[in-house]
């Protein structure tokens, strides 16, 4: 499975091309989490008979929405997540990285099923916004 | 001296940390690598550096990189591992002082 990465990047590859008009810092960070929550279910999330997920984004006006939703055990909770480890720590940074890279990270377990919600607010529009003072 | 391309992600750090271990093992612990034509490191991309510096320090070493783009600056900065791998501004001033 974790080669379904590159196909999840190569999705998200596709959106650039796409969608000329999301900003790249905006849509790399959000890569970056998209990433890195993946990681953490491919790694952590162990089922029988392997993970199966679902990812899908929308692109909305100010904000890039994504909705993974996987088969993997329960997520630790991660509203407490601060980054603690070891400069030379060669892994751990990965949940705290996502959590940094987006604006809001909502997770849900219901029945046998993990839904998470990836938000990052478009920054380029805010930008334009503080500009023109709408 | 490793110049890598593409994504420096999960399916790909294990590859970078092995090509490092076996340079420093071959007796070449000052090792260069160029991200230019990386577009895209996550958090086991870090690891696999963090690893390559510690083992090249082990042989009497260093670690250094140089080419990065936009994300991976960011990646280092949120992750505060600029300081540790310090991006050079090209393969030669890498080598500085080698």
């Amino acid at each position: 499975m974790p080669e379904s990465i590159d196909r999840l990047q190569n999705l998200l590859a596709q959106v650039r091309v796409d969608h000329p008009d999301i900003e790249e810092t905006d849509l790399s960070m959000f890569e970056t989490a998209v990433v890195e929550i993946h990681g953490n279910v491919v790694e952590h999330g162990t089922a029988p008979g392997g993970v199966v997920y679902a990812f899908e984004l929308e692109g909305r006006s100010d904000r890039l929405v994504g909705m993974l939703a996987d088969t993997g055990s329960a997520a630790p909770d991660l509203s407490q997540l601060h980054q603690s480890v070891d400069e030379m720590a060669e892994s751990g940074r990965g949940l705290w990285l996502a959590k940094a890279t987006l604006d809001e990270l909502g997770y849900a377990r219901i029945g046998n099923r993990n839904t998470r919600k990836l938000v990052r607010t478009r920054r380029d529009l805010t930008a334009l916004r503080a500009g023109t003072g709408a | 001296m490793l110049r890598l391309d593409g994504r420096l992600n999960l399916v790909s750090a294990p590859r970078l940390k092995v090509a490092i271990d076996q340079a420093v093992d071959r007796g070449r612990p000052r090792v260069v690598v160029d991200l230019g034509a990386v577009s895209f490191m996550d958090s086991s991309g870090l690891g696999a550096l963090i690893a390559g510096l510690k083992k090249a320090r082990q042989g009497g070493g260093d670690l250094r990189i140089t080419g990065v783009n936009q994300q991976v600056a960011t990646v280092l900065q949120l992750t505060n591992l600029d300081r540790v791998l310090r991006a050079h501004s090209s393969v030669e001033a890498a080598k500085d002082g080698w």
